[in-house]
Protein backbone atom coordinates (compact mmCIF):
# COMPACT_ATOMS: atom_id res chain seq x y z
CA UNK A 1 0.00 0.00 0.00
CA UNK A 2 2.87 2.63 0.94
CA UNK A 3 6.03 1.68 0.18
CA UNK A 4 8.93 3.86 0.75
CA UNK A 5 11.81 3.37 -0.69
CA UNK A 6 15.49 4.99 0.31
CA UNK A 7 14.69 8.73 1.07
CA UNK A 8 17.10 11.06 2.39
CA UNK A 9 15.46 14.13 3.84
CA UNK A 10 17.08 17.35 4.97
CA UNK A 11 16.11 20.53 7.04
CA UNK A 12 17.69 23.05 4.48
CA UNK A 13 21.06 21.94 4.99
CA UNK A 14 20.91 19.82 7.83
CA UNK A 15 20.16 15.75 6.54
CA UNK A 16 17.20 14.39 8.57
CA UNK A 17 16.86 11.02 7.24
CA UNK A 18 19.54 8.72 5.51
CA UNK A 19 18.28 5.98 3.05
CA UNK A 20 14.73 5.21 4.95
CA UNK A 21 12.86 2.40 3.50
CA UNK A 22 9.49 1.28 4.91
CA UNK A 23 6.40 -0.59 4.16
CA UNK A 24 2.46 -0.46 5.46
CA UNK A 25 -0.01 -3.17 4.54
CA UNK A 26 -3.49 -2.59 4.01
CA UNK A 27 -5.50 -2.28 6.96
CA UNK A 28 -1.96 -2.73 9.31
CA UNK A 29 -1.45 -0.36 12.29
CA UNK A 30 2.45 0.44 11.97
CA UNK A 31 4.28 1.93 14.79
CA UNK A 32 7.63 4.51 14.71
CA UNK A 33 9.70 4.34 17.82
CA UNK A 34 12.77 5.95 18.72
CA UNK A 35 13.72 8.83 20.99
CA UNK A 36 13.69 12.64 20.28
CA UNK A 37 15.60 13.94 17.01
CA UNK A 38 15.67 10.58 15.76
CA UNK A 39 13.31 12.02 12.64
CA UNK A 40 10.43 10.26 13.82
CA UNK A 41 8.60 13.37 12.65
CA UNK A 42 10.82 13.88 9.36
CA UNK A 43 9.75 10.56 8.00
CA UNK A 44 6.11 11.90 8.69
CA UNK A 45 6.58 14.92 7.52
CA UNK A 46 8.12 13.59 4.08
CA UNK A 47 4.94 11.28 3.73
CA UNK A 48 2.41 13.92 4.09
CA UNK A 49 4.24 16.13 1.55
CA UNK A 50 5.73 19.24 3.83
CA UNK A 51 9.08 17.54 3.56
CA UNK A 52 10.76 16.88 -0.05
CA UNK A 53 12.65 13.73 0.06
CA UNK A 54 15.95 14.45 -1.96
CA UNK A 55 16.50 10.95 -3.40
CA UNK A 56 14.42 7.68 -3.18
CA UNK A 57 10.52 7.05 -3.59
CA UNK A 58 7.48 7.24 -1.84
CA UNK A 59 4.79 5.55 -3.54
CA UNK A 60 1.17 5.09 -2.48
CA UNK A 61 -0.66 2.52 -4.24
CA UNK A 62 0.66 3.42 -7.36
CA UNK A 63 0.64 7.31 -7.36
CA UNK A 64 4.12 8.54 -6.09
CA UNK A 65 3.65 10.82 -3.39
CA UNK A 66 7.10 12.64 -2.94
CA UNK A 67 6.43 14.87 -6.01
CA UNK A 68 2.54 15.90 -5.28
CA UNK A 69 2.14 18.89 -3.15
CA UNK A 70 0.27 18.08 0.85
CA UNK A 71 -3.23 18.79 -0.48
CA UNK A 72 -2.85 16.49 -3.27
CA UNK A 73 -1.50 13.30 -0.89
CA UNK A 74 -4.63 13.93 1.05
CA UNK A 75 -6.86 13.25 -2.44
CA UNK A 76 -4.92 9.86 -2.93
CA UNK A 77 -6.25 9.27 0.79
CA UNK A 78 -3.16 9.57 3.13
CA UNK A 79 -4.14 12.15 6.00
CA UNK A 80 -2.01 13.27 8.79
CA UNK A 81 -3.12 14.48 12.30
CA UNK A 82 -0.16 16.78 12.96
CA UNK A 83 2.04 16.93 16.07
CA UNK A 84 0.34 19.64 18.09
CA UNK A 85 -2.86 18.56 16.91
CA UNK A 86 -2.49 22.12 14.70
CA UNK A 87 -6.26 22.81 14.96
CA UNK A 88 -8.02 26.56 14.05
CA UNK A 89 -8.50 27.06 17.09
CA UNK A 90 -10.77 30.28 16.30
CA UNK A 91 -13.08 28.28 14.65
CA UNK A 92 -15.72 26.06 15.68
CA UNK A 93 -14.99 22.02 16.04
CA UNK A 94 -17.86 21.40 13.44
CA UNK A 95 -16.33 24.60 11.06
CA UNK A 96 -12.68 22.10 12.24
CA UNK A 97 -14.29 18.91 10.72
CA UNK A 98 -15.71 20.51 7.51
CA UNK A 99 -12.29 21.93 6.50
CA UNK A 100 -11.35 18.00 7.08
CA UNK A 101 -13.74 16.92 4.11
CA UNK A 102 -12.15 19.38 1.89
CA UNK A 103 -11.03 16.88 -0.77
CA UNK A 104 -13.43 16.02 -3.44
CA UNK A 105 -14.70 12.09 -2.54
CA UNK A 106 -14.70 13.60 0.95
CA UNK A 107 -16.91 16.54 -0.19
CA UNK A 108 -19.79 14.21 -1.35
CA UNK A 109 -20.01 11.81 1.45
CA UNK A 110 -19.71 14.47 4.35
CA UNK A 111 -23.02 13.97 6.33
CA UNK A 112 -22.34 10.35 6.30
CA UNK A 113 -18.53 11.05 7.35
CA UNK A 114 -19.68 13.64 9.89
CA UNK A 115 -22.11 10.63 11.49
CA UNK A 116 -19.32 8.11 11.93
CA UNK A 117 -16.84 11.26 13.43
CA UNK A 118 -19.32 11.61 15.99
CA UNK A 119 -20.08 8.41 16.85
CA UNK A 120 -16.60 7.69 17.19
CA UNK A 121 -15.90 10.73 19.45
CA UNK A 122 -19.24 11.56 21.12
CA UNK A 123 -17.87 14.68 22.59
CA UNK A 124 -17.15 16.35 19.17
CA UNK A 125 -21.26 16.20 18.80
CA UNK A 126 -21.49 17.85 22.14
CA UNK A 127 -19.78 20.68 22.12
CA UNK A 128 -20.06 21.17 17.87
CA UNK A 129 -20.35 24.80 18.14
CA UNK A 130 -17.99 25.33 20.17
CA UNK A 131 -14.51 27.14 19.44
CA UNK A 132 -11.61 24.61 19.06
CA UNK A 133 -8.74 26.45 20.90
CA UNK A 134 -11.50 25.92 24.09
CA UNK A 135 -10.58 22.33 23.72
CA UNK A 136 -9.01 20.53 26.53
CA UNK A 137 -5.65 18.59 25.38
CA UNK A 138 -7.28 15.07 25.03
CA UNK A 139 -10.66 16.79 23.49
CA UNK A 140 -8.24 18.59 21.07
CA UNK A 141 -6.49 15.43 19.93
CA UNK A 142 -9.90 13.86 19.24
CA UNK A 143 -10.56 16.69 16.95
CA UNK A 144 -7.48 16.91 15.44
CA UNK A 145 -8.06 13.01 14.80
CA UNK A 146 -11.41 13.57 13.85
CA UNK A 147 -10.72 16.15 11.18
CA UNK A 148 -8.26 13.99 9.39
CA UNK A 149 -11.01 10.56 9.39
CA UNK A 150 -13.29 13.40 7.91
CA UNK A 151 -10.95 13.73 4.33
CA UNK A 152 -11.58 9.68 4.22
CA UNK A 153 -8.19 8.48 4.29
CA UNK A 154 -7.01 4.79 3.84
CA UNK A 155 -3.93 5.85 5.76
CA UNK A 156 -4.31 7.68 8.45
CA UNK A 157 -0.48 8.76 9.92
CA UNK A 158 -0.88 9.92 13.64
CA UNK A 159 2.58 12.24 15.18
CA UNK A 160 2.71 12.14 18.51
CA UNK A 161 -0.86 10.75 19.87
CA UNK A 162 -0.19 10.95 23.48
CA UNK A 163 2.05 13.81 23.96
CA UNK A 164 0.41 15.84 25.89
CA UNK A 165 -2.32 13.91 27.80
CA UNK A 166 -3.37 12.62 30.68
CA UNK A 167 -3.11 8.88 30.78
CA UNK A 168 -6.65 8.54 30.83
CA UNK A 169 -7.25 10.54 27.80
CA UNK A 170 -3.68 8.35 25.80
CA UNK A 171 -6.02 5.36 26.55
CA UNK A 172 -9.15 6.04 25.33
CA UNK A 173 -7.41 7.60 22.09
CA UNK A 174 -6.16 4.20 21.91
CA UNK A 175 -8.90 2.54 22.00
CA UNK A 176 -10.86 4.78 19.09
CA UNK A 177 -7.65 3.98 17.23
CA UNK A 178 -8.04 -0.12 17.22
CA UNK A 179 -11.69 0.67 16.68
CA UNK A 180 -11.39 2.46 13.31
CA UNK A 181 -8.61 0.20 12.24
CA UNK A 182 -10.52 -2.94 12.64
CA UNK A 183 -14.05 -1.45 11.75
CA UNK A 184 -12.93 0.48 8.56
CA UNK A 185 -9.78 -1.75 7.79
CA UNK A 186 -7.90 1.75 8.18
CA UNK A 187 -4.37 1.44 8.17
CA UNK A 188 -2.44 3.87 10.56
CA UNK A 189 1.22 5.06 10.92
CA UNK A 190 1.66 6.19 14.48
CA UNK A 191 4.34 8.00 16.00
CA UNK A 192 4.08 7.33 20.08
CA UNK A 193 6.43 8.47 22.98
CA UNK A 194 5.07 5.71 25.11
CA UNK A 195 7.10 2.85 23.07
CA UNK A 196 4.64 0.60 25.09
CA UNK A 197 1.59 1.94 24.09
CA UNK A 198 2.98 2.34 20.57
CA UNK A 199 4.00 -1.33 20.28
CA UNK A 200 1.35 -2.89 21.84
CA UNK A 201 -1.18 -1.05 19.46
CA UNK A 202 0.59 -1.95 16.12
CA UNK A 203 0.77 -5.05 14.54
CA UNK A 204 4.11 -3.75 13.44
CA UNK A 205 7.32 -1.79 14.51
CA UNK A 206 9.89 0.26 13.03
CA UNK A 207 12.72 1.63 15.23
CA UNK A 208 14.71 4.96 14.08
CA UNK A 209 18.06 6.05 15.63
CA UNK A 210 19.71 9.01 14.09
CA UNK A 211 17.84 9.63 11.21
CA UNK A 212 18.03 5.67 10.02
CA UNK A 213 16.13 2.85 10.40
CA UNK A 214 17.44 0.14 13.17
CA UNK A 215 14.86 -2.02 13.67
CA UNK A 216 11.65 -3.67 12.38
CA UNK A 217 9.28 -6.21 12.58
CA UNK A 218 6.25 -7.35 14.14
CA UNK A 219 5.04 -5.13 16.90
CA UNK A 220 4.94 -8.28 19.33
CA UNK A 221 8.47 -9.38 18.73
CA UNK A 222 9.78 -5.69 19.24
CA UNK A 223 8.65 -5.79 22.33
CA UNK A 224 9.79 -8.54 24.13
CA UNK A 225 13.36 -7.50 22.42
CA UNK A 226 16.20 -7.38 24.50
CA UNK A 227 17.60 -4.04 22.79
CA UNK A 228 14.00 -2.39 22.99
CA UNK A 229 13.31 -3.30 26.37
CA UNK A 230 16.96 -2.12 27.26
CA UNK A 231 16.50 1.26 25.30
CA UNK A 232 12.92 2.25 25.68
CA UNK A 233 11.13 0.56 28.57
CA UNK A 234 13.61 1.14 31.20
CA UNK A 235 14.49 -2.81 31.82
CA UNK A 236 18.42 -4.06 32.19
CA UNK A 237 20.07 -6.54 30.56
CA UNK A 238 19.74 -9.13 33.29
CA UNK A 239 22.92 -10.14 35.10
CA UNK A 240 24.74 -12.91 33.42
CA UNK B 1 -28.77 69.22 17.98
CA UNK B 2 -29.45 69.76 14.59
CA UNK B 3 -25.94 70.14 13.41
CA UNK B 4 -25.29 66.93 15.91
CA UNK B 5 -27.66 65.00 14.13
CA UNK B 6 -26.56 66.26 10.73
CA UNK B 7 -22.65 65.24 11.68
CA UNK B 8 -23.46 62.20 13.00
CA UNK B 9 -25.32 60.86 9.64
CA UNK B 10 -22.45 62.37 7.68
CA UNK B 11 -20.10 60.33 10.14
CA UNK B 12 -21.95 57.50 9.08
CA UNK B 13 -21.90 57.43 5.78
CA UNK B 14 -18.38 58.52 5.46
CA UNK B 15 -17.46 55.33 7.84
CA UNK B 16 -19.32 53.18 5.81
CA UNK B 17 -16.81 54.23 2.82
CA UNK B 18 -13.86 53.66 5.41
CA UNK B 19 -14.84 50.02 6.18
CA UNK B 20 -15.70 49.76 2.49
CA UNK B 21 -11.95 50.86 1.65
CA UNK B 22 -10.54 48.83 3.91
CA UNK B 23 -12.51 45.11 3.71
CA UNK B 24 -10.09 44.32 0.20
CA UNK B 25 -6.94 45.89 2.14
CA UNK B 26 -7.92 43.67 5.34
CA UNK B 27 -8.48 40.64 3.49
CA UNK B 28 -5.74 40.33 1.89
CA UNK B 29 -3.50 41.13 4.87
CA UNK B 30 -5.56 38.84 7.19
CA UNK B 31 -5.44 35.64 5.01
CA UNK B 32 -1.85 36.27 3.75
CA UNK B 33 -0.04 38.30 5.87
CA UNK B 34 0.74 40.60 2.66
CA UNK B 35 0.32 44.37 2.74
CA UNK B 36 -0.94 45.50 -0.42
CA UNK B 37 0.03 49.35 -0.79
CA UNK B 38 -1.22 49.25 -4.49
CA UNK B 39 -5.05 48.44 -2.60
CA UNK B 40 -5.37 52.61 -3.13
CA UNK B 41 -4.90 52.40 -6.80
CA UNK B 42 -7.04 49.59 -7.05
CA UNK B 43 -10.04 51.75 -5.46
CA UNK B 44 -8.89 54.99 -8.15
CA UNK B 45 -8.63 51.83 -10.78
CA UNK B 46 -12.05 50.82 -9.97
CA UNK B 47 -13.31 54.18 -9.71
CA UNK B 48 -12.22 55.37 -13.75
CA UNK B 49 -13.69 52.11 -14.57
CA UNK B 50 -16.84 52.82 -13.49
CA UNK B 51 -15.89 56.94 -14.98
CA UNK B 52 -15.46 55.47 -18.24
CA UNK B 53 -18.67 52.80 -18.48
CA UNK B 54 -20.91 56.29 -17.48
CA UNK B 55 -18.96 58.55 -20.12
CA UNK B 56 -18.35 56.27 -22.94
CA UNK B 57 -21.70 54.16 -22.59
CA UNK B 58 -23.63 56.41 -20.15
CA UNK B 59 -24.19 53.24 -17.49
CA UNK B 60 -25.00 54.15 -14.04
CA UNK B 61 -22.29 53.67 -11.95
CA UNK B 62 -24.48 51.77 -9.80
CA UNK B 63 -25.52 49.68 -12.24
CA UNK B 64 -22.04 49.04 -13.29
CA UNK B 65 -20.67 47.53 -10.21
CA UNK B 66 -20.97 44.21 -11.22
CA UNK B 67 -18.45 44.69 -14.86
CA UNK B 68 -15.88 47.01 -12.52
CA UNK B 69 -16.04 44.13 -9.79
CA UNK B 70 -15.10 41.43 -12.84
CA UNK B 71 -12.31 43.87 -14.48
CA UNK B 72 -10.62 44.37 -10.40
CA UNK B 73 -11.18 40.51 -9.48
CA UNK B 74 -9.10 40.01 -12.79
CA UNK B 75 -6.59 42.49 -12.27
CA UNK B 76 -6.58 41.01 -8.50
CA UNK B 77 -5.22 37.55 -10.18
CA UNK B 78 -3.01 39.27 -12.02
CA UNK B 79 -0.97 40.75 -9.08
CA UNK B 80 -0.87 37.49 -6.94
CA UNK B 81 0.19 35.47 -10.01
CA UNK B 82 2.45 38.03 -10.63
CA UNK B 83 3.62 39.92 -7.34
CA UNK B 84 2.59 38.35 -4.44
CA UNK B 85 2.78 34.50 -5.15
CA UNK B 86 6.61 34.66 -5.92
CA UNK B 87 6.62 35.56 -1.83
CA UNK B 88 5.35 32.68 -0.50
CA UNK B 89 8.51 30.91 -0.64
CA UNK B 90 9.39 33.02 2.72
CA UNK B 91 7.34 30.78 5.34
CA UNK B 92 8.13 33.71 8.13
CA UNK B 93 4.98 35.83 8.16
CA UNK B 94 7.42 39.33 9.35
CA UNK B 95 9.40 38.34 6.32
CA UNK B 96 5.75 38.74 3.74
CA UNK B 97 5.03 41.81 5.47
CA UNK B 98 7.92 43.89 4.57
CA UNK B 99 8.36 41.71 1.10
CA UNK B 100 4.60 42.49 -0.42
CA UNK B 101 5.19 46.09 0.81
CA UNK B 102 7.97 47.19 -1.10
CA UNK B 103 6.91 45.13 -4.00
CA UNK B 104 3.22 46.31 -4.38
CA UNK B 105 4.98 49.80 -3.24
CA UNK B 106 6.80 49.25 -6.57
CA UNK B 107 3.20 47.96 -8.09
CA UNK B 108 1.24 51.39 -6.89
CA UNK B 109 3.83 53.80 -9.16
CA UNK B 110 3.24 51.51 -11.81
CA UNK B 111 -0.43 51.62 -11.92
CA UNK B 112 -0.81 55.30 -10.47
CA UNK B 113 1.59 56.51 -13.86
CA UNK B 114 -0.31 53.97 -16.38
CA UNK B 115 -3.70 55.78 -15.08
CA UNK B 116 -1.97 58.79 -15.41
CA UNK B 117 -1.15 58.20 -18.88
CA UNK B 118 -4.91 56.89 -19.78
CA UNK B 119 -6.71 59.15 -18.34
CA UNK B 120 -4.95 62.41 -17.24
CA UNK B 121 -3.87 63.94 -14.43
CA UNK B 122 -7.32 65.53 -13.86
CA UNK B 123 -9.74 65.08 -11.05
CA UNK B 124 -12.93 63.37 -12.02
CA UNK B 125 -16.26 62.47 -11.04
CA UNK B 126 -19.45 60.90 -12.28
CA UNK B 127 -22.35 63.02 -11.82
CA UNK B 128 -25.83 62.06 -12.26
CA UNK B 129 -28.89 63.52 -12.68
CA UNK B 130 -29.83 61.96 -8.88
CA UNK B 131 -26.54 63.24 -7.63
CA UNK B 132 -27.72 66.69 -5.80
CA UNK B 133 -31.34 64.68 -4.53
CA UNK B 134 -31.36 64.61 -0.64
CA UNK B 135 -33.60 63.14 1.94
CA UNK B 136 -34.76 64.81 5.52
CA UNK B 137 -33.98 62.33 8.41
CA UNK B 138 -34.54 63.50 11.61
CA UNK B 139 -34.48 67.38 10.47
CA UNK B 140 -31.24 66.24 8.84
CA UNK B 141 -30.31 66.16 5.11
CA UNK B 142 -28.84 63.45 3.41
CA UNK B 143 -27.38 63.05 0.19
CA UNK B 144 -29.14 60.01 -2.28
CA UNK B 145 -25.39 59.13 -3.21
CA UNK B 146 -24.09 58.61 0.74
CA UNK B 147 -27.15 56.84 1.67
CA UNK B 148 -26.77 54.80 -1.43
CA UNK B 149 -22.86 54.31 -0.28
CA UNK B 150 -23.95 53.63 3.45
CA UNK B 151 -26.51 50.67 1.48
CA UNK B 152 -23.91 49.18 -0.68
CA UNK B 153 -21.12 49.37 2.07
CA UNK B 154 -23.26 47.60 4.32
CA UNK B 155 -24.67 44.71 1.61
CA UNK B 156 -20.92 44.15 0.83
CA UNK B 157 -19.80 43.63 4.29
CA UNK B 158 -22.54 41.24 5.10
CA UNK B 159 -21.97 39.50 2.05
CA UNK B 160 -18.11 39.16 2.36
CA UNK B 161 -19.44 37.95 6.38
CA UNK B 162 -21.66 35.59 4.51
CA UNK B 163 -19.32 34.22 2.31
CA UNK B 164 -16.51 33.11 4.93
CA UNK B 165 -19.05 31.93 7.40
CA UNK B 166 -21.02 29.65 4.92
CA UNK B 167 -19.27 28.60 1.87
CA UNK B 168 -16.53 25.83 1.73
CA UNK B 169 -14.35 28.62 0.16
CA UNK B 170 -14.77 31.08 3.25
CA UNK B 171 -14.09 27.93 5.73
CA UNK B 172 -10.97 27.59 3.76
CA UNK B 173 -9.92 31.02 3.65
CA UNK B 174 -10.45 30.87 6.97
CA UNK B 175 -8.62 27.55 7.80
CA UNK B 176 -5.53 29.18 5.97
CA UNK B 177 -5.86 32.51 7.99
CA UNK B 178 -5.32 30.72 10.93
CA UNK B 179 -2.67 27.81 9.94
CA UNK B 180 -2.08 27.67 6.62
CA UNK B 181 0.19 24.49 6.84
CA UNK B 182 -2.78 22.61 8.74
CA UNK B 183 -5.09 23.96 5.99
CA UNK B 184 -3.08 22.32 3.26
CA UNK B 185 -2.68 18.96 4.94
CA UNK B 186 -6.23 18.80 5.45
CA UNK B 187 -6.67 18.99 2.45
CA UNK B 188 -6.70 22.81 1.30
CA UNK B 189 -5.49 24.47 -1.89
CA UNK B 190 -3.87 27.33 -0.23
CA UNK B 191 -2.55 28.78 -2.78
CA UNK B 192 -6.05 28.49 -4.87
CA UNK B 193 -7.23 29.76 -2.14
CA UNK B 194 -4.83 32.85 -1.82
CA UNK B 195 -5.61 33.62 -5.51
CA UNK B 196 -9.61 33.57 -5.25
CA UNK B 197 -9.14 35.91 -2.03
CA UNK B 198 -6.94 38.42 -4.36
CA UNK B 199 -9.43 38.24 -6.63
CA UNK B 200 -12.32 39.34 -4.37
CA UNK B 201 -9.76 41.76 -2.52
CA UNK B 202 -9.19 43.58 -6.01
CA UNK B 203 -13.09 43.64 -6.65
CA UNK B 204 -13.95 44.65 -3.38
CA UNK B 205 -11.73 47.77 -4.12
CA UNK B 206 -13.79 48.32 -7.18
CA UNK B 207 -16.69 48.77 -5.11
CA UNK B 208 -15.31 51.53 -3.03
CA UNK B 209 -13.75 52.95 -6.00
CA UNK B 210 -17.80 53.41 -8.10
CA UNK B 211 -18.94 54.81 -4.48
CA UNK B 212 -15.89 57.35 -4.26
CA UNK B 213 -16.28 58.24 -7.92
CA UNK B 214 -20.15 58.84 -7.47
CA UNK B 215 -19.97 60.52 -4.15
CA UNK B 216 -16.40 62.10 -4.40
CA UNK B 217 -14.27 62.44 -6.98
CA UNK B 218 -11.06 60.51 -7.81
CA UNK B 219 -7.66 61.52 -9.37
CA UNK B 220 -4.20 59.26 -9.85
CA UNK B 221 -2.78 59.96 -6.88
CA UNK B 222 -5.29 59.87 -4.77
CA UNK B 223 -4.86 56.13 -4.03
CA UNK B 224 -2.53 56.55 -1.07
CA UNK B 225 -4.91 58.67 1.03
CA UNK B 226 -8.07 56.03 0.98
CA UNK B 227 -4.99 53.69 1.52
CA UNK B 228 -3.92 55.22 4.22
CA UNK B 229 -7.35 55.57 5.33
CA UNK B 230 -8.31 51.65 4.85
CA UNK B 231 -4.92 51.28 7.48
CA UNK B 232 -6.35 52.84 10.50
CA UNK B 233 -9.87 50.92 10.14
CA UNK B 234 -7.51 47.79 10.47
CA UNK B 235 -6.04 48.46 12.94
CA UNK B 236 -9.10 49.75 14.82
CA UNK B 237 -10.01 46.57 13.60
CA UNK B 238 -7.49 44.41 14.95
CA UNK B 239 -5.36 42.36 11.86
CA UNK B 240 -7.46 39.58 10.96
CA UNK B 241 -10.91 40.38 12.31
CA UNK B 242 -12.87 41.01 9.45
CA UNK B 243 -16.01 40.69 10.76
CA UNK B 244 -14.84 44.22 12.81
CA UNK B 245 -13.88 46.41 9.62
CA UNK B 246 -17.78 47.74 9.53
CA UNK B 247 -17.99 48.65 13.27
CA UNK B 248 -14.21 50.47 13.33
CA UNK B 249 -14.68 51.92 9.62
CA UNK B 250 -18.05 53.45 11.31
CA UNK B 251 -16.47 54.41 14.48
CA UNK B 252 -13.88 55.69 12.70
CA UNK B 253 -16.13 58.41 10.28
CA UNK B 254 -18.30 59.12 13.10
CA UNK B 255 -15.05 60.17 15.32
CA UNK B 256 -13.44 62.23 12.60
CA UNK B 257 -17.27 64.11 11.99
CA UNK B 258 -18.16 64.79 15.42
CA UNK B 259 -14.67 66.47 15.59
CA UNK B 260 -15.73 68.85 13.39
CA UNK B 261 -18.06 70.34 15.87
CA UNK B 262 -15.10 70.94 18.18
CA UNK B 263 -11.81 71.82 15.80
CA UNK B 264 -11.93 72.88 12.05
CA UNK B 265 -12.57 70.19 9.69
CA UNK B 266 -8.94 70.10 8.56
CA UNK B 267 -7.91 68.52 11.19
CA UNK B 268 -10.03 65.35 10.45
CA UNK B 269 -6.88 64.00 8.77
CA UNK B 270 -4.58 64.17 11.60
CA UNK B 271 -7.45 63.03 14.55
CA UNK B 272 -7.63 59.88 12.34
CA UNK B 273 -4.19 59.07 12.55
CA UNK B 274 -3.87 60.34 16.33
CA UNK B 275 -6.56 57.77 16.79
CA UNK B 276 -4.38 55.05 14.78
CA UNK B 277 -1.08 56.03 17.25
CA UNK B 278 -3.51 55.88 20.36
CA UNK B 279 -4.99 52.39 19.31
CA UNK B 280 -1.38 50.84 18.21
CA UNK B 281 -0.35 51.89 21.98
CA UNK B 282 -3.06 51.00 23.89
CA UNK B 283 -5.28 48.84 22.24
CA UNK B 284 -2.75 46.66 19.46
CA UNK B 285 -4.85 43.89 18.83
CA UNK B 286 -7.70 46.46 17.79
CA UNK B 287 -10.51 48.37 19.55
CA UNK B 288 -12.49 45.00 20.21
CA UNK B 289 -9.61 42.65 21.15
CA UNK B 290 -10.63 40.16 24.15
CA UNK B 291 -13.97 39.89 23.09
CA UNK B 292 -13.71 36.91 21.57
Amino acid sequence: MLEISGIDVFHDDLQALWDVSMTIDDGQIVSLVGSNGAGKSTLMQAVAGTLRPKTGSIVFDGVRLDRLPAHKIVETGICMAPEGRRLFPRMSILENLEVGASVKKARRARQETLDWVHEVFPILRARSGQKAGTLSGGEQQMLAIGRALMSLPRLLLIDEMSLGLSPIAAQSISEVIRRVNASRMLAILLVEQDVQLALSLAHRGYVMENGRIVGQGPAAELLCSEEIKEAYLGFRKAQQ
Amino acid sequence: MNAVIQTLLIGIVVGALYSLVALGFGLIMGVMRFVNIAHGSFIIIGGYIAYWLFTLWGIDPYLSIPAVMLCMFGMGLLLYKLALAPLLKYPRAEMRIDKSLLITFGVTWILDNAVTLVWTPDTRSVITSYSGSTFDILGARLGFVGLTGLVIAILVAIALHLLLRKTYFGKHVRAATEDSGAASLSGVNVQRTYLISCGIAAALAGVAGVVIVSSYSIAPSGGLNWLLTAMVVIVLAGEGNIGHILPAGLILGVLQSMSTLVVSPAYQQPISLIVFILVLMFRPNGLFAGRG
